[in-house]
């Protein structure tokens, strides 16, 4: 008998994939994809035989090694929010060239609403950019059959094949029935034969990349199926896509006038060129329900200027997360009259740093040897994590945050620029994600910048995962050619202040590049106990063989 | 034919309190009682004190929006006062509001407390518990939550039974004391006679 339980809409990819017979699971955290890869990262350590899950030290690493493992003719599920697909992209583009061997699926989940994210790409267009075919579900269900069937279609196409999430799926929660369990099983590695096709050299890449443009028709074709035109009475027709499909479909339920519309459907990109033209035969005036950019809106645009309404025109807000009241208005629908909203003033409880984290010992004192300086209207480039909390009044300690690594990169930058001393404060796992070849250029500058790692030893703001540099962050600054001499270590605790501030004092005082590691374990992961079976193994490896704590057990 | 009847419940608090906890334990009891159920939530940013908030609709044909319209939530449990104002405009006309008195107020600028009583006394069905003193009588310093949704369970169309089966799963792992300890803050909650804004 099917099996059938409640999961999140990440959760059911990441369940599919498993059921699909994938042998590799690789992610980076980010809300909110997060849950995706932890549950099938769950399923697999329930049972280990044959099946690895792992958590990557960025988006870059984990799509490749999901590439690798498609090469070598297993199937592989790689995990990411929208922006981590851009730190994937090079991975992601040229991957579309090379094709895959085992079938390869990219969970994507979008944050239109920008509820935990630096912006709201859409990235159906990073799919169209790479010409990739992405798979829109709408509904935990489709989560995961879709996810089956993107495994089926990579195989068949031979190409990575996205499946695309936005933040209310990826977090509603539902029943999910599942399939029979497949094994992994291996297609063996990529033919001899075919060893030129993952060359991309130029010689090579021209010709793959026009068997990739050969390979869209067949894409068009196979996906056919999932978009539909469903003919109606009278000539106001809508189009839907993903969460807008299933507002629009539970609004007909409770207004089944609208189930008259006639509708474009669509589930699956790229997506047939003819089906456009015959749904706006049918009608004079098209209302456009998608979530985040405007891509369906845009090509019926192209295809026939007026009367096509959604963000473009106004009728739809421009940006932000579509609701079930904003198609309501759209449509002209009554809403109902609920009770009166509380007048009031209700002030937003931002979040805010843990009692007793570390990072506000840690900016208390950088402040404070700001100040002691004569620099406290100096600008701190910071980064994303918790300590990113840092930016908000009233502590307003950094300055900038941009995207995953910044810090440095840009406090390297000012400091060429004549603005010194310069000051990035970057977290351990952000630093093993890409503070580390910033780093490798900061030593190389010889520039006057201070480099903060606030070391929690875990990804704090997505669930407390364990830091990939955990216990390495020294090991990684000296690797990077920071001198010993300029490598410091301390603890943040209120009771270290007056030290830490005097060791800020000449960090900062020192003309060229200095690393701070401030390292005291997330209060959240501390009280969760995540890391107390790693620590134990570390003191039994210290006491036992003499290993030095730098190392791993 | 008639339009179907789609239900509506949305669960507020403050991170760390247990929203999205309680809610679970809705949506597998609504789903155990033969309903169509779905549920969403924002989390994110969750663990460090924000405002957190989740939906729970259903109905007993299939459903597809996980988000509830403004004015058709038919039930709002909040579990902290501040947090249920937010959420007030949710309400249907005749919809019910359980809510905890207990404020979480380590915030800038939270309002004069008499001002959100009096705020909340002004939301039809509103029925305000004092969370503290119950807590203190069972002895049992998180019964806050789980007598929130005793009282709630009364307006929702499932069993008794399969209320104790949903919280028995949920808090079997952490042993017979603490599971009796929640099923009985459950119990208690599930007694307050409903009297809106006299609880
Ligand atoms: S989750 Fe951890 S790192 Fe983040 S604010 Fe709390 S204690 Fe600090």
């Amino acid at each position: 008998m099917a099996q059938s339980t409640l999961a999140l809409g990440v959760e059911a990819v990441g369940c599919a994939a498993f059921d699909a017979g994938i042998k590799g699971a690789f992610g980076y955290p980010g809300t909110p994809s997060t849950e995706g890869f932890e549950y099938v990262e769950a399923m697999i350590h329930a049972e280990p035989e044959d099946r690895l899950a792992q958590w990557a030290a960025n988006e870059k690493v984990a799509y490749d090694l999901a590439l690798g493992v498609s090469y070598a003719g297993h199937r592989a599920l790689v995990t990411m929010k929208h922006v981590g697909l851009n730190v994937a992209m090079d991975a992601y583009a040229n991957s579309a060239l090379t094709g895959v061997r085992g079938g390869l699926v990219l969970l994507v989940a979008d944050d239109p609403g920008m509820h935990s994210s630096q912006n709201e790409q859409d990235s159906r267009r990073l799919a169209k950019f790479a010409w990739l075919p992405v798979l829109e579900p709408s509904t935990v269900q489709e989560c995961y059959d879709f996810t089956w069937r993107a495994f089926e279609l990579s195989e068949t196409l031979q190409v990575p094949v996205m499946v695309r999430l936005v933040t209310r799926l990826a977090h509603c929660r539902a029943l999910m029935i599942r399939r029979e369990v497949l094994a992994p099983t291996g297609l063996g590695l990529a033919p001899k034969e075919t060893i030129q096709d993952w060359v991309l050299i130029p010689s090579n890449a021209r010709r793959r990349y026009l068997d990739l443009l050969a390979k869209q028709p067949r894409m068009v074709e196979a996906l056919s199926s999932m978009n539909r035109l469903v003919a109606g009475s009278g000539r106001r027709g809508v189009a839907v896509a993903g969460m807008g499909r299933a507002y629009f479909q539970q609004l007909a339920l409770e207004h089944p006038e609208l189930n008259a519309m006639p509708r474009l459907e669509v589930a699956a990109y790229p997506m047939d060129p003819g089906l456009e033209p015959a749904f706006l035969a049918q009608v004079d005036e098209v209302f456009v329900f998608e979530e985040d950019y405007p891509v369906l809106e845009e090509r019926l645009t192209f295809q026939r200027a007026g009367k096509i309404h959604g963000r473009l025109d106004g009728s739809l807000p421009r940006t932000g997360e579509l609701t079930p009241r904003l198609l309501k208005n759209a449509l002209g629908l009554v809403t109902t009259e609920g009770q009166a909203a509380s007048s009031l003033d209700l002030p937003i409880r931002a979040p805010r740093f843990c009692d007793g984290c570390g990072h506000v010992d840690a900016y208390e004192a950088l402040q404070e040897a700001l100040r002691n300086l004569g620099l406290a209207d100096a600008r701190v480039f910071g980064d994303i994590g918790c300590y990113t909390l840092a930016a908000q009044e009233p502590m307003t300690a950094i300055h900038a945050v941009v995207e995953m690594g910044a810090s440095i990169s840009m406090a390297v930058g000012a400091a060429m620029a004549g603005q010194t001393p310069s000051v990035a404060v970057i977290g351990d796992s952000t630093f093993g994600h890409s503070g580390l070849p910033a780093l490798l250029t900061a030593a190389d500058s010889g520039v006057n910048v201070t480099i903060l790692i606030l070391d929690n030893r875990v990804v704090g703001m997505t669930g407390q995962q364990p830091s990939q540099a955990l216990d390495q962050v020294e090991r990684m600054v000296l690797g990077m050619g920071i001198s010993e001499a300029q490598l410091q270590v301390l603890t943040p605790l209120p009771k270290q202040h007056e030290a830490n501030v005097k060791a800020l004092e000449s960090a900062l005082g020192h003309p060229g590049p200095s690393v701070v590691v401030f390292r005291r374990e997330c209060i959240q992961s501390l009280r969760r106990g995540v890391l107390k079976d790693h620590d134990r193994e570390l003191r039994a490896c210290v006491e036992q063989v003499g290993c030095t704590p730098e190392v791993r057990p | 034919m008639s339009a179907p009847r789609i239900h509506g419940i949305v669960l507020s608090g403050v991170g760390g309190q247990g929203v999205l906890s309680l809610a679970q334990i809705v949506l597998e009891a609504l789903r155990r009682s033969g309903l169509h159920a779905l549920q969403s939530e924002i989390h994110g940013m969750s663990q460090r004190g924000g405002s957190v908030h989740a939906q729970v609709c259903f109905s007993d044909v299939p459903l597809t929006s996980p988000i509830i319209d403004e004015g058709c939530a038919d039930l709002l449990i909040a579990l902290e006062p501040l947090e249920a104002l937010r959420y007030v405009a949710m309400l249907r006309m005749n919809g019910q509001l359980v809510v905890s008195e207990e404020p979480q107020a380590d915030m800038e600028g939270y309002p004069p407390l008499d001002d959100v009583y009096a705020a909340l006394k002004r939301v039809r069905g509103c029925h305000l518990v004092d969370t503290e003193a119950l807590a203190r009588r069972l002895n049992h310093r998180q019964a806050g939550g789980m007598a929130l949704l005793g009282l709630a369970s009364t307006f929702l169309p499932v069993s008794e039974g399969v209320w104790h089966e949903v919280i028995s799963q949920r808090f079997e792992a952490k042993g017979a004391r603490v599971l009796e300890k929640n099923l009985e803050a459950f119990q208690a909650g599930r007694g307050l006679v409903h009297d809106p804004v006299g609880v």
